[in-house]
């Protein structure tokens, strides 16, 4: 018996050991400066990971911009499915992260934290000169505008967004290439030309649903929708699944019951009729890509960088992909709306505390949006990833030209570049460089045709409108999907039930959302 | 020997025959999935697996072996498992025993307070800066301590603990031992069924849990299973936007890789602990 007490108490002092030994190990020391040279500048930073590009510390842009601005950063690594839910909390309870990135707190939560304080108006700082590159950028790119735009209610805005020069047009309408030649014809560039080209699909190959959706109809409907003259469902432009924004009149309108809308619906209901549109609306996993690599489908919206996935997938010989410009349609024609300012990075009140405050908005500032910067997250270094012929061009290393993941991935998974979570300057021409001459071709072109509008502006909604408006949303939004199905499948009769559908969206308050929304206009 | 009539023969082969069956029923599905987490893409995508693995690779293995601090968050879910379950086991048993005394005071007040608690809690952020002011962000105990006990799993050891006759406890009393001292000496080593099936729960909630290590911890101490629950989802959002391309591994691999990875161990628990799920082991332990 007192054998196994003795046991028994050695077990639990051993393991209280083991613990006392793991916890010293949790909080991790200072690192004193080197002698003579500055002290580098110490600061955490968040950093949204995403698995096809699994972050690593000794990436090339990061330890080179450590390097070269002299700084110290403890990266704090969140996966990128739980990255609001852990920042949200972290903010909301007095984070002790200096810098988050891939944050854009325009509205909701986001917006509610940043006016509470737990975001540094960065605004203020930026007016006081901390942030010349930044500043030099929206000059530059004139989009002082856009930038307004992001402004909260008390006329400060909380973040350094990412920009772009033009809005990219990444994802588009994807076809079947060896299908036109096989049938004589050209590449669609309108809505009719694209039904000829679908029914001549479906009489070649009966059993398939030539159009498919890329995850779910959404998809679908924020690329298209705009040639139409509307954007509205769960991706629509303005975010309020029913209302629209009217770029000539500058003001927003109720699209969901719109004309525009109806006619749109008339199209694809009459794709369905035919068995042109897959009736299965939400593939799951791969069944995507297995539909458009065994020619189940032939047509799909999705992004270009798929295009390579699905033909490395098949089996089908000769296939081949494209991507084509936006078609046009009784409103133009134009791809799904894009901001020009996207999510960037937002110091916290904990780094508003610091006495370094500027320093660290400084250094901020050099690491991402200096023209070195710019480069060294697109491109990574000179001498490392790339060379420059004698005419300045740029010559990648051949195990990124020779890569089957292409360059761009290649140098993503490797050196760090291109990371949605960490380049805050995006340069079309620069990126493009990273793409093959195709879709450099095709972006030139849409960037020719203006075929991707900006985003619409995002209204200032005083608390009480705010939950005014989202109370009628919840109740516009189940409508507008139940009856968007049923006209689309042919349940409702577009003829016949839309006088109705219009009614009931009036009565569940369409107009009232839409007076909230333009009222609150900047 | 008894010869075995030819009855028992019969019944005999036909059990075997039965046990077959359900073995094949249960080790199917695991050895469907190994055979898609290692098939080729194009297999996938064109339904060409449908038992053996058809191209075989391990690249989808490669995926989740690669990844950055993949063997440290392996190595962290194994800390987290064991003394995770340690803990809870011990903080089960001194709050259970004397739960499970009919004579202790206020014990019906403790019991519906603990059953409480699980209908209604603080919620996420006050918890969040409970966890932060009591010092605990960013150290293991954050996600050990206040997971200890399980109200559920204590409500079944605090009935078990009563269905332990008494006059054992009497017995070892006269011969002059204090309740520290029979909790460990007899109830113990008596409610091994009860505490091998609630270890496993435990095991199986610390061995799965990544929320709590999600909001608690930082990068160096994340457990495997944030990295990958977030492989498996973003594999399932793959397309929503650009950038997301794949590096020729289908979903489905992707998808089963994780799971055998994730699950492997843990069962290979089960057939350990299995000789504990006997019941009936104070059966003679009192004479007369």
């Amino acid at each position: 018996m007192k054998k196994q007490v003795r046991t028994i108490l050695a077990l639990t002092l051993g393991v209280l050991l083991a613990l006392s030994a793991l916890a010293g190990c949790t909080t991790g020391g200072a690192v004193p400066a080197g002698d003579g040279a500055e002290a580098p500048l110490k600061f955490t930073m968040t950093y949204s990971d995403n698995p096809t590009l699994p972050f690593r510390e000794d990436w090339l842009v990061n330890t080179e911009s450590e390097a070269r601005y002299n700084l110290d950063i403890t990266w704090e690594v969140i996966p990128s499915t739980d990255y609001t839910t852990k920042i949200n909390a972290e903010l909301a309870t007095g984070t002790g992260y200096d810098v988050i990135t891939y944050l854009g707190p325009s509205s909701g939560d986001q917006a509610a934290l940043a006016l509470s304080g737990a975001m540094a108006p960065i605004s203020d700082y930026v007016d006081m000169g901390w942030a010349p590159n930044f500043s030099r950028r929206i000059e530059e790119w004139n989009m002082q505008a856009e930038l307004d735009e992001r402004r909260l209610s008390d006329g400060k805005y909380y973040f350094l967004p990412a920009l772009f020069d033009k809005q990219f047009y990444d994802g588009g309408l994807i076809l079947r290439d060896d299908l036109l030649e096989k049938f004589g014809m050209e590449a669609p560039t309108t809505f009719d030309e694209l039904y000829e080209y679908l029914k001549a699909c479906k009489e070649d190959n009966p059993e398939s649903f030539p159009l498919t959706n890329l995850v779910g109809p959404q998809v679908t409907y924020r690329m298209s929708m705009p040639s139409f003259g509307m954007s509205v469902g769960r991706n629509a432009s303005t975010g309020t699944w029913v209302l629209s924004w009217n770029y000539e009149n500058k003001e927003y309108f109720p699209g969901a019951i719109d004309d525009s809308y109806k006619q749109y619906l008339e199209y694809f209901a009459k794709l369905y009729a035919e068995g042109l549109y897959d009736p299965e609306f939400l593939p799951e996993g791969d069944m995507w890509n297995i539909k458009m690599a065994t020619g189940a489908a032939v047509a799909s919206y999705a992004y270009y960088d798929q295009i390579g996935g699905i033909v490395a997938a098949s089996e089908v010989e000769g296939i081949s992909f494209n991507m084509v410009p936006p078609l046009e349609g009784p409103g133009g024609a134009y791809h799904q709306p894009k901001a020009r300012l996207s999510a960037g990075l937002v110091f916290t009140a904990a780094a508003q505390k610091r006495d370094d405050f500027e320093q660290l908005v400084r250094a901020i500032d050099n690491m991402f949006y200096s023209d070195e910067a710019a480069e060294l997250w697109s491109l990574g270094k000179e001498g490392v990833t790339f060379t420059r012929n004698a005419d300045g061009s740029v010559e990648f290393i051949p195990e990124a030209l020779e890569s089957v993941d292409g360059i761009y991935k290649y140098l993503q998974v490797n050196y760090g570049t291109g990371s949605a979570s960490s380049q805050f300057i995006w340069i079309n021409e620069q990126e493009m460089l990273k793409y093959d001459e195709n879709y450099a071709a095709i972006n030139a072109v849409v960037a020719e045709m203006d075929g991707v509008p900006l985003s619409p502006p995002t209204p200032i909604l005083s608390e009480e409108n705010a939950e005014q408006a989202s109370l009628l949303q919840a109740a516009l939004r189940d409508a507008f999907e139940i009856w968007n199905n049923d006209f689309i499948t042919g349940a409702k009769s577009l003829e016949t039930d839309w006088d109705a559908y219009v009614q009931e969206m009036k009565d569940k308050g369409i107009d009232e959302l839409c007076q909230i929304y333009n009222d609150s206009r900047r | 020997m008894v010869d075995k009539s030819m009855g028992s023969r019969i019944f005999n082969i036909f059990l075997y025959l039965f046990m077959a069956v359900i073995i094949v029923i249960f080790v199917f599905p695991f050895f469907y999935m190994f055979s898609l987490s290692t098939s080729g893409m194009k297999a996938i995508m064109n339904n060409r697996v449908t038992f053996f693995p058809v191209d075989f690779n391990i690249d989808a293995y490669l995926r989740i072996f690669e990844y950055p601090g993949f063997f440290q968050a392996y190595r962290n879910t194994i800390i987290y498992t064991t003394l995770g379950t340690f803990f809870s086991l011990i903080m089960m048993m001194l709050f259970a025993y004397p739960l499970s005394k009919s004579f202790l005071k206020g014990r019906g007040v403790i019991l519906k307070l603990v059953i409480f608690s699980m209908f209604f809690s603080g919620g996420l952020i006050p918890n969040y800066l409970l966890i932060r002011n009591i010092g605990f962000a960013n150290k293991i105990w954050a996600i050990l301590i206040p997971f200890a006990i399980n109200q559920f799993n204590l409500i079944i050891m605090v009935n078990f603990m009563r269905s332990i006759p008494e006059d054992i406890e009497e017995a070892a009393m006269i011969d002059g031992l204090g309740y520290f001292r029979i909790l460990g000496w007899i109830v113990v080593p008596l409610s091994k069924p009860a505490i091998a099936t609630i270890g496993l729960y435990t095991a199986v909630f610390f061995w799965n849990d990544w929320f709590n290590a999600m909001l608690y911890l930082n990068t160096e101490q994340r457990p495997v299973m944030m990295i990958l629950r977030n492989i498996v989802v973003n594999a399932a959002n793959a397309g929503e936007a650009q950038g997301y391309g794949e590096r020729g591994i289908a979903e489905m691999a992707s998808k089963s890789a994780v799971i055998l990875v994730s699950v492997i161990p843990i069962i290979v628990l089960y057939p350990f602990l299995q000789r504990f799920f006997v019941k009936g082991l104070t059966v003679g332990s009192i004479k007369g």
